[in-house]
């Protein structure tokens, strides 16, 4: 029996995981090469390499012109099977394609008793109808089949793009297989769409041409260039390679190639623990043109695949560096849920459009306690009345009240006061549709120079409500801007007779959270009219209603934690749930094993509730898998249970 | 496996047909009084020295790849022929007008006719047309040893009979185009359009009246990975021995225009075999039946990008290695044949069968459109 176990932690479609090939136990990542490289599991052609001693083999079964069934006999009981087809089955389009595909399940039939099918890997074709191959994937899956395999050419062109549109097809507990020719710098890309497994094939491929593979370029060892230093332990000894005979050259060349491999995945796997994974992958793509269109074009097609497994929460520095972060799922996710989900509170009448700042939250930043300060000079209470509003790239717009929120409080980037066109796009598409939340009456208050002022002036002909600028293309924490905004403040207050009142910053702060964390209604569930609020937004801000406590907003994260009480009062919402089939919660967990439902809509990081056959909550927690990964896994924490019915 | 077979073939056909294009039906128009092509050689005749004639007669062409068919995914040799079939009496002057090449040679030669199909079609070569043909023959007395080719539905007990009546004596023998001894390959990955008992009983015909057949062995038909080749020609040469033929020709693959093979080396989705895989072929089938029959291989654009190649430095000395094997049967001139690239092409007999991924060329940068 072979069974692959997918671990906790995220990051998109990466996971880690343990691939179970008889009493052997692989940590997933890993890498597949010829059995002479060492220290991976090693695949062979079944009849045709002498099987590898040591330890489990994965065995490619030859092509279907031959009959292999005879072959399988002698398969020692840990070894994977590479299901039979044949190359350039593509060119000969669907058809075929679908044939050497169920050709694959017969084969399966076949052998039924000789090999258990927990040990079959499907051979994904290239060329497929995305609905059909969803059924014959369900057939291999009731039969058992648990692994699929990839054939990627390594060009990053169409036929890699259409590899990678395979990928997200497949089950997503099974382990998935990147065969063909794979560069150091795809791995942590390949990782990242979850795939587990990568062919070492390139790195034999460039020794035997002579090409040293560095993380991000190929160096040839046989020009008149003289070659890198390299300090690792296969080159350290040879300060200049091109003096190596032929066999030795080969041999350094080799074990360099492998400890690259070896040391981008070890990388990758790091990077996925501390959340850096993405960040990671667009530091890489510009290893070439095709690695960097073929990110933007996933990022574009395959956007719900990656934001369904991209962790909601997290507190990680967020680098977004280049063009590539614009629609990285946690930013594209943000501006989303941001325009579907925000609602702003009927007070404010004023919407003062605010530049970004380094320090995060702003508030607490130099130039922001510069603004704040103007505004309680100048309107003093009437502060609530004003719907402050930070804009930014490339998250777009974030209202004051969700500046602790990750990604808000958390994002990054190079700051030049230049914006590129799509930018100053992005950010223009947010603000307009920001601005339509607001009553025509309301007036706009752009305190923005630079590139923020684009932004507003390329917004204004779609703009409803009227815009008054402040700074007159000076900066906006400068002295005459400062008073220029609260003169304009005080003109304002006049204008609209805005009248003072209680500051409404916890309650607008808690119920915009509540909104876009579970979705609208959600703040007027948690947080209605009369609830008593009290702490400190960068601390706690603790919510009771009658003297039962709702929720906490937690200043790191910018979050919301429910209590049981808040849990109730969401179900009506019917978002974030997760039916728990078991009798009662035995510990701090839920596991998948326990899940046959749960909303789709769930993220890993998300807070949801726990609900028993009756609708009735009985716990509330943190996601740690997103809600399809609940119901489709037999093992693994689905739940970290915060608070439970005793 | 036969089910498999039964729900490609018609994809084949259709894939097959689809590279033809128009070509057949654009042919340029040809004089019908001359050969399409012909060539004197020396060759060894018996154990003598002698010269070879070879012609290829223009005619309608191969009937199969003429049909609905589509013929053979990677021959387009019929594109020498011609849309209207030539008469009895312009095919004998095409024939007449080769002959005159071996006006002034002496005893022993050797004639080999080719017509890019089957000389005994006789909706290519009327059967009158080849009883003079053989006839012109069996006049001259020079003349030892007689090659022709078909596909081998043609070759029938009552042809063999004719054939053998009409040329007497000489020595007969029959290139017929087996390509693999695997039904499976011939059928999938060539679209040959018979089976290994057709085969078999061409072979039983001829031997009946004491003519042999050379076996065309097709070294890496498309859909197979470099290994699934070699494999497969050792041991349809293998095959082909047992079974009894006169001589085998083994021949790599050359890309030929309008062939579903060319379609899928444009997308990179084939490569034509390794010379280095050619020379094992040679040398593990020498091993094998090299002592019951001969072993012939003249690779045609070997060292090029549309013939068997290695990476361009070692492809002219393996080449002729090549040449000098088949004259001399004698594998020991590949013995000291070496090159760096032997690695990488190790490296794809191994990895195409894991990956399934055709090695067609090493990766590298592209030109950007920018």
């Amino acid at each position: 029996m072979t069974e692959f176990l997918i671990g906790r932690g995220h990051d998109g479609p990466a996971r880690v995981g343990v691939y179970k090939m008889g009493s052997t136990k692989v940590q997933t990542p890993f890498l597949v090469g010829p059995p002479s490289t060492e220290s991976i599991i090693g695949y062979a052609t079944l009849g045709r390499n002498d099987s590898p001693a040591g330890g489990p083999t994965i065995l490619a079964i030859p092509s279907p012109i031959h009959d292999s069934k005879s072959l399988i006999s002698g398969v020692r009981e840990d070894d994977s099977l590479l299901l039979p087809s044949f190359p350039a089955v593509s060119t000969l389009g669907t058809e075929a394609a679908e044939i050497l595909l169920e050709n694959q399940l017969r084969f399966i039939d076949e052998v039924q008793g000789k090999v258990d099918p927990s040990r079959l890997i499907v051979r994904i074709p290239q060329q497929f109808d995305s609905e059909k191959l969803a059924s014959i994937l369900a057939e291999f899956s009731s039969l058992g089949v648990r692994a699929a395999s990839v054939s990627l050419d390594g060009w990053l062109g169409p036929h890699d793009y259409s590899a990678l549109g395979k990928r997200t097809m497949l089950p997503i507990d099974w382990l998935t297989i990147a065969l063909g020719r794979i560069s150091p710098s795809s791995v942590p890309f390949l990782f990242y769409l979850g795939f587990d497994v990568f062919d070492l094939g390139y790195a034999i491929e460039s020794a035997s041409r002579g090409v040293r593979l560095w993380n991000l370029s190929e160096e040839s060892i046989t020009g008149r260039i003289l070659p890198r230093t390299c300090s690792c332990i296969a080159c350290a000894d040879h300060s200049d390679l091109r003096e190596l005979c032929r066999d030795e050259l080969h041999t350094v060349l080799l074990r360099h190639n492998l400890n690259i491999y070896q040391s981008i995945l070890s990388e990758s796997i790091q990077s996925l623990r501390l959340g850096r994974l993405r960040w990671l992958v667009e530091s890489m793509v510009h290893s070439s043109t095709a690695a960097a269109s073929l990110l933007r074009m996933t990022d574009r097609s395959l956007f719900a695949f990656l934001e369904e497994f991209t962790p909601t929460s997290g507190q990680t520095n967020l680098s977004l560096i280049g063009p590539e972060s614009y629609n990285s799922p946690t930013v594209k996710r943000f501006r989303d849920c941001l325009a579907s989900r925000y609602t702003p509170p009927e007070h404010k009448k004023l919407i003062l459009l605010l530049p970004c700042s380094a320090r995060k939250p702003y508030s607490e930043s130099k130039s922001h306690q510069r603004f704040i300060k103007a505004i309680e000079h100048s309107i003093g209470t009437t502060r609530s009345s004003v719907a402050e509003t930070i804009l930014t790239s490339p998250l777009g717009v974030i209202p004051r009240e969700l500046e602790r929120l990750y990604p808000a409080a958390y994002y990054d980037i190079p700051v030049t006061g230049n914006w590129d066109t799509e930018e100053t796009e992005i950010a223009t598409e947010a603000l307009v549709t920001h601005l339509q939340k607001f009553a025509e009456s309301a007036e706009v208050v752009a305190h923005v120079s630079g590139g923020y002022l684009d932004v507003v002036k390329s917004a204004e002909d779609r703009v409803n409500q009227s815009i008054v600028y402040t700074t007159d293309q000076h900066s906006p924490s400068s002295f005459d801007s400062l008073q220029s905004l609260q003169n304009v403040l005080k003109d304002m207050r006049e204008i609209f007779s805005l009248k003072g009142g209680p500051p409404t910053l916890f309650e607008d702060t808690l119920r915009a959270t509540a909104d876009y964390q579970f979705g609208p209604g959600a703040g007027e569930a948690l947080v209605p009219d009369g609830a008593k609020l009290g702490g400190k937004l960068y601390r706690m801000v603790v919510c009771r209603v009658n003297k039962e406590q709702t929720c906490a907003f937690i200043g790191d994260g910018g979050s919301l934690s429910l209590t049981l009480e808040g849990g109730r009062r969401l179900i009506p919402l019917r978002r974030y749930w997760v039916r728990f089939e078991g009798r009662k919660l035995q510990g701090g967990s839920v596991f998948a094993v326990g899940i046959n439902e749960a909303d789709s809509g769930i993220r890993p990081g998300d807070e949801v509730l726990v609900l028993n056959n009756q609708d009735e909550v009985i716990a509330v927690g943190r996601s740690e898998m997103s809600g399809r990964e609940m119901c489709d896994f037999k093992k693994g924490q689905a739940v970290s249970v915060r608070h439970k019915v005793k | 496996m036969s089910d498999l077979i039964e729900r490609l073939e018609h994809i084949i056909v259709d894939s097959t047909v689809k590279a033809r294009g128009t070509s057949v039906a654009k042919r340029r128009r040809r004089n019908p009084t001359k050969p399409s092509a012909k060539w004197v050689a020396p060759a060894t005749i018996g154990n003598e020295v002698g010269a070879a004639l070879a012609v290829v007669l223009g005619t309608v062409g191969c009937s199969h790849a003429r049909g609905d068919s589509g013929g053979c995914t990677m021959c387009s040799y019929l594109l020498d022929g011609d849309e209207r079939s030539p008469t009895t009496d312009e095919l004998l002057q095409q024939f007449e007008v080769a002959l005159s090449d071996l006006a002034d040679k002496s005893a022993p030669l050797s004639v080999k006719i080719y017509t890019s199909g089957s000389f005994f079609d006789t909706t290519e070569i009327p059967a009158d047309a080849r009883a003079r043909i053989l006839a012109r023959i069996a006049k001259d007395e020079r003349i030892q040893e007689v090659v022709i080719e078909s596909r081998p539905d043609y070759v029938t007990p009552e042809l063999m009979r004719e054939t053998r009546n009409i040329l007497g004596s000489r020595r007969i023998e029959i290139g017929v185009g087996l390509e693999s001894s695997n039904d499976a390959i011939r059928s999938i990955c060539i679209n040959k359009g018979f089976s290994l008992g057709t085969f078999k009983n061409s072979v039983a015909n001829a031997k009946e009246y004491d003519i042999g057949v050379r076996a065309y062995v097709l070294l890496k038909p498309p859909f197979l990975t470099e290994r699934d080749a070699l494999l497969d020609a050792v041991k349809t040469i293998e095959d082909a021995a047992k079974l009894g033929v006169s001589t085998v020709s083994m021949n790599p693959i050359n890309i030929q225009k309008y062939t579903l093979v060319e379609r899928l080396w444009l997308k990179e989705q084939y490569r034509p075999p390794w010379l280095w895989t050619v020379l094992s072929v040679l040398r593990e089938a020498w091993d094998k039946v090299g002592s019951s029959v001969n072993i012939l291989c003249e690779p045609v654009a070997a060292g090029k990008p549309r013939g068997a190649h290695n990476c361009g430095s070692c492809d002219e000395s393996i080449t002729s290695a090549i040449r000098e094997f088949s004259i001399h049967q004698d594998v020991s001139v590949f013995d000291s044949l070496d090159c760096d690239c032997m690695r990488q092409w190790h490296h794809v007999l191994n990895h195409e069968d894991i990956s399934l991924l055709i090695h067609s060329r090493s990766r590298r940068k592209r030109v950007g459109k920018a």
